[in-house]
């Protein structure tokens, strides 16, 4: 009866650990200019990991891998706003259920809790993770000074695109 | 059996807890490590001396400088200096991230420069980590101010040639450091036994005050001093403030120095700050994508 039960908990371990999707190849665009600037930037090395047993999704990106058109707004950008060399990363971490991707998001230091629509669709070994979403520039303390606050969007319209494969 | 059934459900919670954390533990498996510094200095120089920085791929570059007459030259009278102001301007182009041509002229005996200049190696952080950047630059200058000396000279006697290698670092996102060992070529000198090679070093810094206005000084040593005809050079530095706004950095700057193109303020310094000889001067760039 002992051995059952022992070789049922170690039967459990295996599929825990093989309903897991990752990719380190994710893209993660966001615009937030105006009309009179164009202000946007995408990154093609964001990480994403689920589990589509418990539900657990998670996205993480290195803030300097983000691309702009312009190189000194990506200086601007990584030395002035988010502060990469202090928060060097974003990520989200939560679950995923019905449409909705719930948990923490966290960039240039502050943590929120967000609860956005997203798809995620698993089809065999591939799992699609689709979100679009506004991060509100002032909620995560990114200062903008007064004279180019006409120039940049408040709400940074942030979209997550990854392909994550079953891993073996 | 309540034992067993305990331990069961023991094993189950700690693969359930192995498994959440090895899910979010492989996000940061997946990181690189390595990241290149940037921003080391606002400017692609830091007074006159070249700093590690170059514009960036597809960049175009505009710097209008300025200095204006010294402190000991009739200051009242010139109006602050502003009635004989000396310029230089600067066009330059980052064909890729790393290397930059460029060209300039000066009024300080009308010398008319181009440059290029590479970022050979780029200070990171992390996993590979390298402690410096190390940043190639060379001019070559062509005076283009008749001689006064009575002596008929070849077109090659006009031109000079200024080569550095720049090493920078920044110790942390508010203080950054360069040290440039150079030399400077004079295809000219006055007498035979004056040297035509003379060998300088450069110090500089910067210390950021606001996430825009940064404090910045430099200075530089040179092997040889005096030529043969009696003039002397003085040690040329200064001090001055970094301010950023959008695709300009303005620098506002005291120093001793007042012609702009390298070899002529490196090697050929005459203004002396212990004799009160400072002049006000600025540099200003503005940026422009093309790519």
């Amino acid at each position: 009866m002992k051995h059952f039960f022992i070789a049922i908990a170690l039967l459990l371990v295996a599929p825990l650990s093989a309903q897991q999707y990752l990719t380190r190849q994710g893209t993660i665009t966001f615009d937030a200019g105006s009309p009179l600037e164009d202000i946007a930037a995408k990154s093609e090395s964001a990480s994403a990991v689920y589990d589509s047993e418990t539900g657990k999704l998670g996205v993480q990106v290195l803030m300097t891998s983000f691309v702009f058109k312009r190189a000194l707004m990506q200086e601007h950008f990584n030395e002035n706003y988010v502060e990469s060399e202090i928060y060097p990363k974003a990520s989200f971490r939560g679950t995923f259920s019905d449409g909705r991707a719930v948990g923490t998001l966290t960039l240039h230091g502050v943590s929120k809790e967000i609860d956005v629509p997203a798809s995620l669709s698993v089809e065999g070994d591939v799992a699609k993770l689709h979100t679009e979403f506004p991060v509100s520039v002032a909620d995560f303390e990114i200062g903008i000074p007064k004279t180019v606050a006409n120039k940049i969007d408040k709400e940074a319209k942030t979209t997550v695109d990854c392909t994550l494969k079953l891993r073996r | 059996m309540s034992r067993i059934l305990s331990l069961f459900a023991l094993l189950l919670s700690v693969t359930n807890l192995c498994a959440q954390d090895d899910l979010f533990d492989l996000l940061d498996e997946s990181v690189p490590e390595t990241q290149t510094v940037f921003a080391t200095f606002k400017g692609t120089q830091l007074i006159n001396a070249p700093t590690n920085e170059t514009p960036g791929k597809g960049v175009l570059q505009y710097v209008i400088a300025h200095r204006f007459g010294s402190f000991t030259d009739d200051y009242l009278y010139n109006f602050f200096g502003l009635d004989n102001a000396q310029i230089r301007m600067q066009l330059d182009y980052g064909i890729t991230d790393r290397l930059n041509i460029g060209i300039g002229r000066s009024s300080v005996l009308k010398v008319a420069d181009s440059f290029v200049k590479y970022k050979a190696f780029q200070q990171r952080t992390g996993a590979n980590a390298f402690p410096f950047s190390l940043t190639l630059n060379s001019s070559i200058n062509y005076r283009a101010a008749r001689y006064t000396d009575g002596i008929d000279h070849d077109r090659t006697d006009r031109i000079s040639y200024y080569h550095t290698a720049i090493f920078a670092r920044k110790w942390s996102p508010s203080i950054s450091t360069l040290f440039s060992p150079g030399l400077v070529h004079w295809n000219t000198v006055p007498g035979r036994d004056d040297p035509n090679t003379t060998l300088h070093a450069t110090l500089g810094g910067r210390i950021k005050l606001n996430k825009r206005i940064a404090l910045t000084g430099e200075f530089s040593l040179m092997n040889n001093s005096t030529l043969s005809d009696g003039s002397t050079f003085t040690v040329p530095g200064g001090v001055g403030i970094d301010i950023e706004t959008g695709g300009h950095v303005f620098q506002i700057h005291l120093s001793n120095t007042r012609a702009m193109s390298n070899p002529y303020w490196l090697s050929r310094n005459t203004f002396s700050a212990l004799d009160g000889s400072l002049l006000l001067g600025f540099n200003i760039s503005r940026v422009f994508t093309v790519r």
